[in-house]
């Protein structure tokens, strides 16, 4: 019996998944101990970040066939939300600092953030895609993703228009001493946002794996003729699906408002990654996008260190354009298209 | 009772008719055979009554209401369920989970109160070979058939579309089937189904719609509609 496991264990870590897994594992053991456990503490709170903008990149890409680079956008509709939710409360916490508001405030701010960006995403099916999906019936992937662009050069400029261009920031969410862990010091906002990005996740996780909706979504990103027959209407999912993933994208701008202040174009850099991500892990695998969003992560953190801060686009692009000529699918791709592989 | 009325109904392609002008009834408990030699147009007439391909005009009645045009959830709601010629599975989803789908969707909310054992009986039903957690993409497509009727039935449907379930099976494997589509029958379900295996037909089917160049040439009892004569020629040119 546990020849069989063993022996199974073996065959995983001989597969693109196991052996990058695992690679990625030894690679941040070995840099934390040759540079400093911090390399491993900033890959994890980066890690977890990407993986809430990646996640639901993934979700547009395998339910929606839509290659999403408007995402950004709505990272930072996340991030103006927190800040004009969190100003007014920021305020009153420094009138009445020991009041429990300073506990949850930012959480509401948070909590703001995700409901803007869902309706947003709603808005922007509504006027947007749904339109898109009546008429075009060949050629959808490039003409969603041209709309993309566009809604994504949109949203930047009424950004600039409306609030204007100037940083809008916080000094902090959560006051206080930093955590210390293993003789290193995280801020209690970066560790808070790393515990949102893993319960967002883990419920994301929950929801598609155990509930209807959640058996509907992944029934229509594997067969969307099959999902119609059995009854699921699909206009209901797809609409779900949009306001879920922009949601996603903007509780990951909003809990980032600390080290991301609220600009036009502060979206780009999470689009990009999310997108090294999505690339990397194989579209449309939303575990894979998990475990992609700490190897971009680790990648990111070890290239600051070991080579230089201006470099931290460009290994991870030379590596994926490595990966797409090897293994085109990604690490964690197969041939079918479907939300949540097994 | 009738069951589906369809009148008139016609769906093009851009300047290629494909169904043209196709009137025809299927009353409650038929079996209806529809033939036809290959690219006549069977399974387009098909498509453009369940809704995923709507007619450019003509109606549809079933069950007595006006369905045409209707999204295909809509009709599943009402009653009808079909499969496709090339099964349409959930790849990665279990054959049980893939049958759940549709007891789930597929029926009004709290009449079915176990799923679990609804999709089960389903699986049961239509004598699914295999072990109900196997991934769908692991089957072939004998096995992905019986998945997708198994679906089909999942959510109690009145009416059953099956689009040559019957391809490509082996001689015991024909008449397997041939017993589950009378078990269907039996259960009160009205079945049009597509067919080229005349073996098959002839057993089950108690009238036949004949189809060539998407006009229909015959409606009626099988044994008239097998012996006529224009149905013979469309066959044997």
């Amino acid at each position: 019996m546990s020849n069989n496991i063993v022996s199974k264990f073996l065959n995983w870590m001989k597969s693109a998944a196991g052996f990058s897994i695992t690679a990625t594992i030894v690679i941040a053991v070995l840099a934390s101990i040759a540079s400093g456990p911090y390399l491993l503490v900033n890959t994890i709170v980066t890690g977890g970040m990407l993986a809430l903008v990646a996640t639901g990149l993934t979700l547009m890409l395998g339910v929606l066939n839509i290659a999403m680079f408007a995402h950004g956008e709505f990272f930072m509709i996340g991030s103006l939300t927190a800040y004009y939710v969190f100003t007014p409360i920021s305020n009153y916490i420094g009138e009445n600092p020991e009041s429990f508001i300073a506990v949850i405030g930012p959480l509401i701010a948070m909590a703001g953030a995700a409901i803007v960006g869902a309706i947003s995403g709603i808005v922007a099916e509504k006027l947007v895609f749904g339109p898109l999906r009546k008429r075009s019936t060949d050629n959808w992937v490039m003409n969603s993703f041209l709309l993309t662009v566009g809604l994504s050069m949109l949203l930047i400029n009424l950004h600039q228009l409306i609030f204007g261009a100037d940083f809008k920031g916080i000094v902090g969410y959560w006051t206080g001493m930093p955590v210390s862990i293993a003789d290193v010091f995280i801020s209690r906002d970066r560790a808070m946002a790393f515990v949102i990005a893993v319960i967002v996740v883990s419920l994301f996780w929950f929801f598609m794996t155990y509930t209807r909706t959640g058996m509907a979504i992944r029934a229509v990103s594997q067969d969307i003729t099959g999902a119609q027959i059995v009854g699921i209407d699909i206009e209901k999912i797809v609409l779900l699906t949009i306001s879920l993933a922009c949601a996603l994208s903007a509780v990951a701008g909003g809990s980032l408002l600390f080290m991301y202040p609220s600009y036009p174009t502060v979206g780009l850099e999470p689009l990009y990654l999310a997108w090294f991500v999505v690339i990397l892990s194989g579209l449309g695998n939303i575990l894979g996008a998990v475990a992609g969003a700490f190897m971009v992560a680790l990648l990111k953190v070890i290239t600051v260190e070991y080579i230089g801060a201006g470099w931290d686009f460009v290994v991870p692009s030379a590596l994926i354009m490595l990966i797409l000529i090897f293994k085109p699918s990604g690490i964690f791709g197969s041939d079918v298209r479907g939300a949540l592989d097994k | 009772m009738i069951v589906l009325e369809t009148s008139n109904l016609t769906k093009k392609f851009g300047g290629l008719t494909a169904v043209n002008d196709v009137s025809m009834t299927l009353n409650q408990g038929d079996v209806m055979g529809l033939i036809g030699p290959n690219g006549a147009g069977k399974t387009t007439f098909i498509n453009a009554i369940s809704g995923l391909n709507p007619p450019t005009s003509g109606s549809v009645k079933m069950f007595g209401d006006d369905t045409t045009r209707l999204t295909p959830e809509k009709m599943c709601r009402l009653g009808l369920s079909r499969t496709f010629q090339i099964p349409s599975p959930f790849p990665k989803m279990t054959a049980i989970e893939t049958v759940m789908t549709a007891t789930i969707f597929g029926n009004e909310s709290g009449k079915v109160k176990d799923p679990v054992d609804h999709s089960r009986e389903m699986l049961d039903f239509v004598e699914f070979p295999m072990a109900e957690t196997v991934v769908a993409e692991q089957l072939n497509t004998v096995q992905l058939k019986r998945l997708d009727l198994a679906r089909a039935l999942a959510s109690n449907p009145r009416l059953l579309f099956m689009d040559e379930l019957a391809s490509g099976l082996s001689e015991g494997e024909l008449n397997d089937i041939m017993r589950i589509i009378n078990k269907i029958s039996k259960k009160g379900i009205s079945i049009l189904m597509i067919e080229h295996i005349m073996q098959l037909i002839m057993a089950v089917c108690n009238r036949l719609l004949c189809i060539q160049f998407g006009t229909k040439i015959a409606e009626g009892l099988t044994q008239e509609v097998a012996n006529d004569p224009k149905v013979t020629k469309a066959y044997l040119g």
